[in-house]
């Protein structure tokens, strides 16, 4: 096939602008991460990463609560992902292989979840966790988050078990083993990759979240990263360095992981929308 | 055999929801709920300090809600927005789509690189924009003022403010267009396209002719889903802007929380989420709309 030389150039300039309109946050991220507070806001920031600066900011970020931000982060993350696999992961079997009255309903009102804003739900759920005494606590954003991450997890998972032919069960029926126990003996061990993509999407659903972490946590010390990191905007006492050194250290698990799990994300996300 | 399974199956009876039950239960408590709650506090005259304890009031919220000048901006902020992202995010995300369909030595690094805006945590992206856009300092000024076009109050301005926020939304969800229309790109019958150019038809008419028709129906409910997340999106614009200047970027979202937690009226701020929701459902009842006519097409 003859290309048009001026064609392939101006596709290498195209996506070259691409490439940098997408890559360059992150890149400057670590470039001001390394950068000085004085280069930063007076002599004009070096446009590349001076890697000589990583022990000041090694020394930056020991004066930032990066730790505790982390692991409350962690906390919220895994806790989601274990109660939204558990729910969802019988919610997914319920829709996949059972016809029931009501069916076509539960997916509707589970697609509807991924429309309603989480800002609709806060002042309610800050009304109930106040006299649950959840307020404040990992466990009231963690309850929030769960609500929202089920949906995604039994979609992801309705679909994988969909795959499994239905024969695989029947020896487990006739042996009248109770379902949930060929749901957790059977069907989950053989959609595994499917259940493992879930997780990670549940775990990042939670490590991300801003909002409910905002709203229901006051305590300092039991904010997560985001929040955390949002503290520092109109803040001045922090270097710009340590600042961008924790985002860069929050954004990288996120990073490397969606990245493994693309694929079933967007196959998630799309089949949750296409058949509701 | 069958048939006794069949039997089996019937037998199952409460078995099905036995298995939603608990979901069901956790999401109604928890999401389905809260919502019906919102919605009739948008009828309450409640306030933040005593949040279980309001008195309906009618539609007074609703008519403070349309005598409010805030109220017209945010609609028109949200309108324009939605709009825009939606526009500009799937064309920016089909043709990096497009520009990265062929093969090449080194593309699955470009696309990684490329993906890296719907990656990173959103708080963590806000924070290098807001230093990106920062005034005295930022290296978006930097470039603007060395073409000549002086240094611009990204966020500052009402004049700049929502095309920023905007310039990042699109930074944040054209990767995830991206990505779903690569794999609407892969289900393009390549003969079909080579067929198409042994016939003599230039690039641009394989592509209007064949490509694009191939991957229309992607792109839409694509577009449908950017539009949701638009509507929905709170932690960019909040951070970025925090609503502001004078609440030229305070999309009906964002003026929820800032009406329930700076004024603590939760009446008011209720209403303002109802409007969003409502919003919210039009766009995923035009998405159904969408999908029963191509079912129709497809039974055809």
């Amino acid at each position: 096939m003859k290309t048009n030389p001026l064609l392939s150039l101006l596709r290498v300039l195209l996506i070259a602008v691409l490439v940098t309109f997408a890559g360059f946050p992150i890149y400057w991220m670590a470039t001001t991460s390394l950068g000085t507070d004085t280069q930063l806001f007076n002599t004009g920031q070096v446009p590349y990463p001076q890697l000589s600066n990583l022990p000041d900011l090694i020394f930056a970020l020991s004066e930032v609560p990066v730790l505790r931000w982390m692991s409350n982060t962690a906390i919220i993350a895994f806790g989601n992902t274990v109660f939204s696999l558990m729910l969802g992961s019988v919610l997914g079997y319920a829709l996949s292989r059972f016809k029931f009255h009501g069916r076509g309903m539960i997916g509707f009102l589970m697609f509807m979840t991924q429309v309603i804003p989480e800002a609709l739900l806060v002042v309610p759920l800050y009304a109930m966790f106040i006299s649950l005494g959840l307020l404040n606590s990992l466990w009231g954003v963690i309850l929030a988050n769960v609500g929202f991450s089920v949906p995604v997890a039994a979609f992801i998972l309705k679909g994988a078990i969909d795959a499994i032919p239905y024969e695989i069960e029947e020896s487990a029926i006739i042996d009248s083993c109770p379902r949930i126990g060929i749901l957790s003996f059977i069907v989950l061990p053989l959609i595994a990759p499917s259940l493992a993509a879930a997780a990670v999407i549940c775990f990042f659903g939670g490590w991300n979240e801003f909002l409910f972490a905002v709203t229901f946590l006051m305590d300092p010390d039991l904010w997560p990263a985001a929040v955390g990191l949002a503290s520092f905007i109109g803040e001045y006492e922090t270097p710009l360095s340590a600042v961008m050194g924790t985002a860069l250290m929050f954004s990288i698990p996120a990073v490397v992981f969606f990245l493994l799990v693309q694929r079933k994300i967007v196959a998630g996300l799309t089949s949750g929308a296409v058949k509701g | 055999m069958t048939s006794s399974l069949l039997k089996r199956g019937r037998l199952l009876g409460l078995v099905p929801y036995a298995f939603v039950a608990v979901p069901l239960a956790y999401m109604t408590l928890f999401v389905f709920g809260p919502l019906i709650q919102q919605v009739w506090m948008s009828f309450t005259d409640t306030r933040l300090m005593n949040p279980t304890a309001g008195d309906f009031i009618g539609l007074e919220n609703y008519e403070d809600l349309f005598t409010d000048d805030q109220f017209y901006t945010s609609f028109r902020v949200t309108i324009v927005y939605t709009i825009l992202t939606v526009i500009l995010g799937v064309l920016v995300g089909t043709v990096s789509a497009l520009a990265l369909d062929r093969p090449f030595k080194g593309r699955a690094l470009l696309r990684t690189i490329m993906l890296f805006g719907w990656a990173v945590p959103s708080v963590a992206a806000t924070l290098v924009w807001l230093w990106i856009f920062n005034g005295p300092s930022g290296v978006a000024s930097d470039i603007t003022e060395a073409l000549g076009l002086g240094r611009i109050p990204w966020l500052t301005s009402v004049d700049w403010a929502l095309t920023s926020i905007m310039f990042v939304t699109i930074w944040q969800v054209s990767p995830f267009v991206m990505l779903v229309m690569m794999a609407a790109l892969q289900s393009v019958p390549e003969e079909v396209r080579e067929a198409a150019r042994i016939d003599g038809a230039d690039g641009l008419n394989v592509f209007r002719n064949v490509t694009l028709p191939c991957i229309m129906p992607t792109m839409q409910i694509v577009a449908l889903l950017v539009a949701v997340w638009s509507i929905r999106r709170f932690e960019v614009i909040y951070l970025l802007t925090g609503g502001g200047p004078i609440g030229s970027t305070s999309t009906l979202v964002v003026q929820l929380r800032l009406t329930a937690f700076e004024d603590f009226e939760l009446g008011l701020a209720s209403a303002y989420g109802v409007v969003g929701l409502v919003l919210a459902l039009a766009v995923a009842f035009v998405h159904f709309l969408f999908e029963r006519r191509r079912a129709l097409v497809m039974s055809k």
